[in-house]
């Protein structure tokens, strides 16, 4: 017999160790959230997501209550709409209220829930206590304090998910803020600038330099899924692209659960992408003339150039004097034909590929 | 995320011993333990003793302390050129105002008393004696019978919950893990409040044996002590007492004492916040259930209790669970009261559970000038005016007139406080003191701050209060722990009593 939990009346089972809101989800009973994330440990510090529970004096944060056999959950009371009224005023006057200048760069998710939940008013603006780190000099990733919630959803993906652990939550109450150690820049700590806090932030206070520079809010750019091609894991990537001026202005990662890297990229997929308009960048072959210089040519002709250079050496000192390296950004199938070319095509079992020390 | 084997549990003495965080510190915290550098420096920012070490002499800005003019204490450190800053309350409300210098902790004058009594279960007054009676009994007769006898009592938690102590220990009793603590909260920090402080500087041998007695009930093999950072005395008396007990021999060597510094952090004193802190992070309280007893320390069942109450175990041993039933007015026990503000006398006064405040206020030489109002039990209770004076100080009570007894450290007002000054002042406390976790509290406690200044700036135009009710009803309603939902209630409370010092209606 399995056991039940009872959300707004409706009986769902659940799995022992299951969240209220992992149960919900699996109903589909919307339970709006600004921490959780499905990879990381719940820190129930938003409060967006309380939720009554029948012999619970306190509303309980669904995204970490644990469900019991028998729970009787309520979602849609006054009170728990009240609250997620109440919720919103605050972080709206703990951020920026008018959504334009919120959004310069990520879409806030606190904008997304008042939008379907309402407030409970425009509040005065909190005179804000956080300190940034306005000397980091990374090139990648900026902290803007006037937008951070504290959610600790950077900092918690930092350590449970790329367990690099380069940032933290620093100072106390009002003081809280996001911060390295010594507010160093982030090039001067152990962070990998994979951006999976510019990702998992809610409100664009983990933001990139870049495309905040750039000036186009995400919301106005398209996105296309396409697949990262800087190595052979096949990480799922959204180009960002600002289809007047046909430019990718930033990389994103399609949300976790939903492709094979889960919602996670390296430095590389995430901002190694500015060759991709670069003035220098190759975009047809090039073959050397007589005299030294190089001209442009089709792939028929370079490829015909490099055969013919290769079978010349492999013809004058043997055919262990070729040696193939293929490049980290292949895939399986492509490392398997560059060994097929060197064994089948040159004769020689000089292979290997970059990343396998 | 940290390394197998990294020494988390050891950062914060270390920070303490490297007297401080200054720049390069945690690099070098982080070689030695293997915790990460990030999680030294944000554990190390959290503590105030810590991330600012060379803030100089701490002078006291809680209620008790304002009203004795530590504004003017301050102003002198400045022109004699001492570097110092503000505190939240120092649990020095007896001495108002007061200050604590890191480098040279200023001696406590004699506290006032409440004169030895047979009606006392700690009495404060008497000798501290070290037969220890009560654990001898205890381990003649076992565990179950201690628990009874706590039973029988009725002793209820000192330190502001008020939740009955035989419950957790006979929930720590039944856990199947075998690995097990005790921890005793010696944080001290709500404003108002210097019992315990008392307590342990006058008869540590009740608290060592207190503490003995849980250990042996509960088969918990370490104790650990948690006193807030400025206390050096306190700590050093308690340490005394635990030697004095080995050489006495009631102590033996099958549990291992542990005593742990505070770093200035007022939330710690809240227990997971108090467990956080001795697992070497950030003093940020835990989500509730699961609950201490069966996951606490290391994730290990926990009883934590309160000095006085742990102060009350050997008194209920010895002189039965019905006696100490009987010592209490309207609920069990005779209880610690803390006097400051106002009075003659301040200062810690025992007297059956349920006395009023008149006759505390008696006992206290009375009022200096026309009581106004009184915080009956920390900054958290909020405010009672002076009708109010013979409703019974209790758990059961108070709360019925929108109060609560808290850790009992009782502030008096006369009339000249200005309501509006004294409801700031405890906004500041809140939102200096909110670990800053939850939104609620964080923000709620800077809107509240905030707009108390606005009111004062505008010259009390009432519309900059129009908010209150949805800000005080949502850290009362959200926040995760009691700091954030007691924090709006010195203003509400104020509002409440004092209307038109707020600019609403005619009260
Ligand atoms: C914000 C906050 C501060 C607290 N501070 C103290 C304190 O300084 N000392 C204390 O004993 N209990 C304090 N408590 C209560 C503890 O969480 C806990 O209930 C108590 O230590 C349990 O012991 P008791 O049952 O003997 O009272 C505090 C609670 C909260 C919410
Ligand atoms: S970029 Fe990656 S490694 Fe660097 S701080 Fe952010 S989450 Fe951590
Ligand atoms: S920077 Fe973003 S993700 Fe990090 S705590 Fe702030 S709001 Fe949350
Ligand atoms: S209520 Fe305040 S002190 Fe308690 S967890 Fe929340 S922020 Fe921290
Ligand atoms: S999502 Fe549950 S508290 Fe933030």
């Amino acid at each position: 017999m399995s056991d039940f939990v009872i959300i707004d009346g409706n009986e769902i089972s659940f799995e022992p160790g299951e969240t209220l809101l992992q149960a919900a989800k699996r109903a589909e009973i919307e339970i709006p959230t600004l921490c959780w994330d499905p990879r990381l440990e719940p820190a129930g510090a938003c409060r967006m997501c309380l939720v009554e529970i029948e012999g619970s004096r306190l509303m309980q944060p669904a995204c970490s209550y644990k469900a019991a056999a028998n729970q009787v959950v309520r979602t849609q009371t006054s009170r728990v709409q009240r609250n997620r009224e109440f919720i919103l005023s605050l972080h709206l006057a703990d951020t920026i209220q008018d959504r334009d200048v919120m959004e310069d760069n990520n879409p806030s998710r606190i904008h997304e829930l008042a939008e379907v939940y309402g407030t409970a008013g425009d509040w005065t603006p909190v005179a804000k206590q956080r300190v940034g780190r306005p000397n980091d000099v990374n090139k990648f990733i900026s902290f803007r304090p006037d937008r951070c919630i504290l959610c600790s959803l950077c900092t918690r993906y930092c350590d449970q998910v790329e367990a690099v652990s380069a940032i933290t939550l620093a100072g106390r109450g009002a003081h809280t803020t996001i911060s390295t150690a010594d507010e160093r820049s982030l090039t001067d700590t152990t962070c990998e600038l994979c951006g999976g806090c510019v990702d998992v932030c809610p409100t664009g206070a983990m933001t990139e330099k870049a495309a905040v520079e750039y000036g186009k809010p995400e919301r106005e750019l398209e996105k296309v899924r396409t697949t990262c091609n800087f190595c052979g894991v096949g990480c799922q990537i959204d180009l960002n692209i600002d289809t007047e001026a046909n430019r990718i202005v930033k990389v994103t990662s399609p949300p976790p659960g939903t492709t094979v890297n889960d919602g996670n990229l390296c430095v590389k997929g995430r901002f190694a992408n500015d060759f991709v308009h670069h003035e220098d960048r190759l975009t047809t072959p090039l073959v050397r003339e007589p005299g030294g210089g190089l001209r442009e040519a089709t792939w028929d002709e370079a490829l015909d150039r490099v055969v013919k250079g290769l079978q010349a050496a492999s013809a004058r000192h043997g055919k262990d004097s070729l040696a193939f390296i293929s490049s980290s950004r292949c895939t399986g199938e492509e490392n398997y034909l560059m060994q097929k070319l060197a064994r089948a095509g040159f004769g020689t079992h000089n292979i290997h590929q970059c990343a396998a020390t | 995320m940290e390394k197998k084997g990294a020494r988390r549990e050891a950062i914060l003495e270390i920070l303490h011993d490297r007297g401080g965080l200054r720049e390069g510190v945690s690099k070098e915290v982080h070689q030695e333990t293997g915790v990460p550098e990030a999680d030294i420096y944000g554990v190390g920012t959290f503590y105030h003793l810590l991330s600012d070490p060379d803030a100089g002499v701490r002078v006291c800005q809680g209620l008790s302390c304002k009203l004795a003019d530590s504004d003017g204490l301050k102003a002198r450190f400045d022109a004699e050129g001492k570097k110092s800053c503000f505190t939240a309350c120092l649990g020095r409300c007896d001495m108002a105002p007061a200050f604590w210098d890191p480098d040279d902790e200023p001696p406590l004058v004699e506290c006032a008393l409440s004169p030895s009594s047979d009606a006392h279960a700690i009495d404060l007054a008497a000798a501290d004696g070290t037969g220890y009676e009560a654990l001898a009994r205890a381990t003649e007769r076992g565990p179950d019978w201690v628990i009874d006898e706590l039973e029988a009592s009725g002793l209820t938690g000192r330190g502001g919950a008020g939740f009955p102590a035989h419950i957790k220990w006979r929930a720590v009793r039944n856990q199947a893990e075998t690995e097990r603590y005790v921890v005793l909260n010696a944080d001290e920090g709500e404003p108002g409040t210097f019992k315990d402080r008392e307590v342990i500087l006058r008869r540590p041998h009740l608290v060592v044996e207190g503490l003995a007695i849980a250990a042996f009930a509960l088969e918990a093999r370490e104790i650990y002590v948690y006193v807030r950072g400025e206390f050096g005395r306190v700590k050093r008396e308690l340490a005394a007492a635990i030697e004095r007990a080995r050489e006495l021999g009631v102590l033996d060597d099958s549990v291992a004492w542990h005593l742990v510094d505070g770093h200035g952090a007022y939330i710690c004193g809240e227990e997971t916040a108090l467990l956080e802190a001795l697992e070497g992070r950030r003093g940020m309280p835990r989500m509730k259930p699961p609950f201490p007893v069966e996951k606490g320390f290391r994730g290990k069942p926990t009883l934590i209790q309160n000095v006085e109450s742990i102060a009350c175990v050997p008194a209920i041993l010895n002189r039965g669970g019905t006696w100490f039933q009987e010592a209490g007015r309207t609920q069990p026990g005779s209880k610690l009261y803390c006097m400051s503000g106002h009075v003659v006398r301040p200062g810690v006064y025992e007297a059956p559970m349920g006395v009023t405040m008149a006759e505390l206020l008696e006992m206290a030489g009375g009022v200096v000038g026309t009581l106004k109002a009184f915080s009956p039990g920390g900054a958290s209770s909020g405010f009672l005016p002076a009708d109010q004076i013979d409703v019974a100080m209790d758990f059961a009570a108070l709360p019925k007139v929108g109060s609560m007894l808290g850790s009992a450290g009782v502030v008096v007002l006369n009339d000249t406080v200005d309501m509006v000054e004294a409801a700031l002042n405890q906004a500041v406390f809140f939102e200096d003191e909110s670990c800053g976790q939850c939104a609620p509290c964080r923000i709620g406690t800077q809107i509240l701050r905030q707009m108390l200044e606005r009111y004062l700036a505008s010259g009390r135009d009432a519309s900059t209060l129009e908010i209150v009710d949805d800000v005080s009803w949502g850290m009362c309603e959200a926040s995760i722990c009691g700091l954030g939902q007691a924090a709006a209630l010195p203003l509400t409370s104020a509002m409440k009593h004092f209307p038109r010092e707020f600019g609403v209606g005619t009260g």
